[in-house]
């Protein structure tokens, strides 16, 4: 394995930024945070190819709407992210927990109550870890979740040094194995957490149409409820504001085995991408997407 | 994989304070930092606060003084815009080009406590209690700088006065809740009962 050149830990997703991010959770004054945020989003925008994405992906979800509005909604779209991320290191370094609030509690609940295991398939929004704190705080099942690698090795180590204490991460590549584990986690009836919104590296897919656009859905979610014949529950992590989240938990996705599997996983799939359109167009803002989610968009 | 059993293993070993289904609690003064948005929220906690009929099907709300979102705001606008003035005012520019150019500078200014403090402070006190020294130290600069102005004779010094002004406030409603601190105690275990 080649070592990374040293100028990479300054690249953006190089490990210099987390450490920066470590340092002003330990050192600024919560008074001083919104001016701290708003500077370095600001700072961020110089991220040209993640910018330029987004403000395509925006162009998608708006349609009709001018770019120069789509330059400022992604600004506002980084200062979310800004404080997102923040909160996560925030919960990590010194155990910080921001306020929830909960809609479609009853689903939830049953997620959590039900006999067997279940799915819960979520995107790209909010806090992943400060999401994961707050399941095991109110569910009594072990959860599982299932994350892509950081990209940078440097990162990766350093995220991994400073997960929550006990926290057991890996990144598992192996695509068959990775899928008879997770088969028998929820076999024991516990609950798996997957990102279902975008494809990332060698991973199998399904065709899904997202805001109109030919675009690619995670199979593994769906392939995983068929095989365990367990409900999936979309749940999407929404920031409200300063340390302030919604949890969403939306009507269960049951997939039914039929004859014809494409027409199972169809079924399915539109019912997730009807769901995380609702979010998507609401919360716009908080759709953590800097890649152009559409292949036509990216070509 | 993230086994998330071990993440509550580890925040279950903190003392975390909640209070659940209860929305009047976002008006708790211990929620806030500044006795001007504390006694401001103990008199919102008093008034009542009926339950939102729209609200979230189940709400945890945390009990940590800097949870106020609008204290946190509001205290980084008018630092901000403090620093950004006294920079403006002292800059040899026209007074536009003046305040254009303050704006970015007045963020890198207010940086610089943080970058020298914080890690300095750090060293020598350890993890405990440097940001409270930062925080102090900060406030105190610019107490410092603010007196040095409202003392001049440029316009600054009314953003000068501006800012004694909110001082004083925020001593006269720290008198206040120290009156009133039973009544306080009182109101904040009922609302957590």
């Amino acid at each position: 394995m080649t070592q990374p050149s040293w100028w990479q830990r300054f690249s953006v997703r190089g490990v210099f930024w987390r450490q920066l991010l470590r340092f002003a959770i330990l050192n600024v004054p919560p008074w001083i945070e919104p001016i701290v945020m708003a500077s370095w989003s600001l700072f961020f925008l110089m991220w040209g190819s993640a910018r330029r994405a987004v403000t395509r992906n925006l162009g998608v979800i708006k349609p009709g709407s001018f770019a120069i509005v789509n330059f400022f909604r992604c600004y506002r779209l980084f200062w979310n992210y800004a404080w997102t991320i923040a909160d996560n290191v925030r919960f990590k370094e010194a155990r910080t927990i921001p306020d929830w609030e909960f809609t479609g509690w009853k689903y939830f609940q049953e997620m959590q109550e039900r006999d067997g295991g279940a799915i819960l398939l979520t995107a790209h929004m909010g806090s992943y870890d400060l999401g994961a704190h707050l399941f095991a705080e109110t569910s009594s099942r072990r959860i599982v979740m299932v994350r892509a690698p950081e990209a940078d090795p440097e990162t990766r180590a350093f995220e991994q040094d400073r997960a929550a204490e006990g926290l057991r991460i890996e990144f598992n590549t192996r695509s068959t194995d990775l899928a008879i584990d997770l088969l028998d986690v929820i076999r024991e009836g516990n609950i798996v957490a997957i990102q279902g919104d975008r494809v990332t590296g060698e991973i199998g897919f399904l065709p899904a149409t997202v805001f109109g656009r030919p675009t690619r859905v995670p199979a593994g979610p769906f392939a995983l409820a068929l095989a365990a014949r367990v409900p999936i529950y979309p749940v999407f992590v929404v920031r409200l504001g300063r340390r302030r989240y919604r949890l969403v938990t939306a009507r269960p996705i049951e997939l039914v085995r039929s004859r014809d599997r494409d027409d199972d996983f169809r079924r399915a799939v539109e019912q997730w991408v009807e769901e995380l359109e609702h979010v998507i167009r609401d919360c716009w803002s908080q759709w953590f997407t800097f890649e152009p989610y559409w292949p036509e968009l990216a070509a | 994989m993230v086994y998330v059993r071990a993440v509550l293993a580890g925040a279950c070993r903190v003392t975390m304070n909640v209070i659940v289904n209860r929305s009047a609690a976002r008006w708790l003064p211990s929620r806030h930092r500044f006795a001007l948005p504390q006694l401001v929220a103990f008199a919102r906690l008093r008034r009542g606060n009926p339950q939102d009929a729209d609200g979230p099907d189940h709400l945890i709300l945390s009990i940590d003084r800097d949870q106020s979102a609008a204290e946190s705001y509001a205290v980084a606008v008018w630092v901000f815009v403090t620093v950004a003035a006294y920079l403006a005012a002292i800059l040899p520019i026209p007074l536009p080009l003046a305040i254009i150019v303050a704006i970015p500078l007045a963020s890198i200014v207010i940086h610089i406590p943080i970058v020298v403090g914080g890690p300095t402070l750090r060293i020598i006190l350890g993890d405990n209690d440097h940001v409270k020294i930062v925080s102090v130290g900060t406030m105190s600069l610019l107490t410092g700088w603010s007196f040095y102005v409202a003392r001049g004779h440029s316009w600054a010094r009314f953003v000068g006065w501006f800012f004694f002004a909110v001082l004083a406030c925020n001593a006269i409603a720290s008198l206040i809740l120290w009156l009133l601190r039973a009544e306080v105690d009182e109101e904040e275990n009922q609302c957590a009962r």
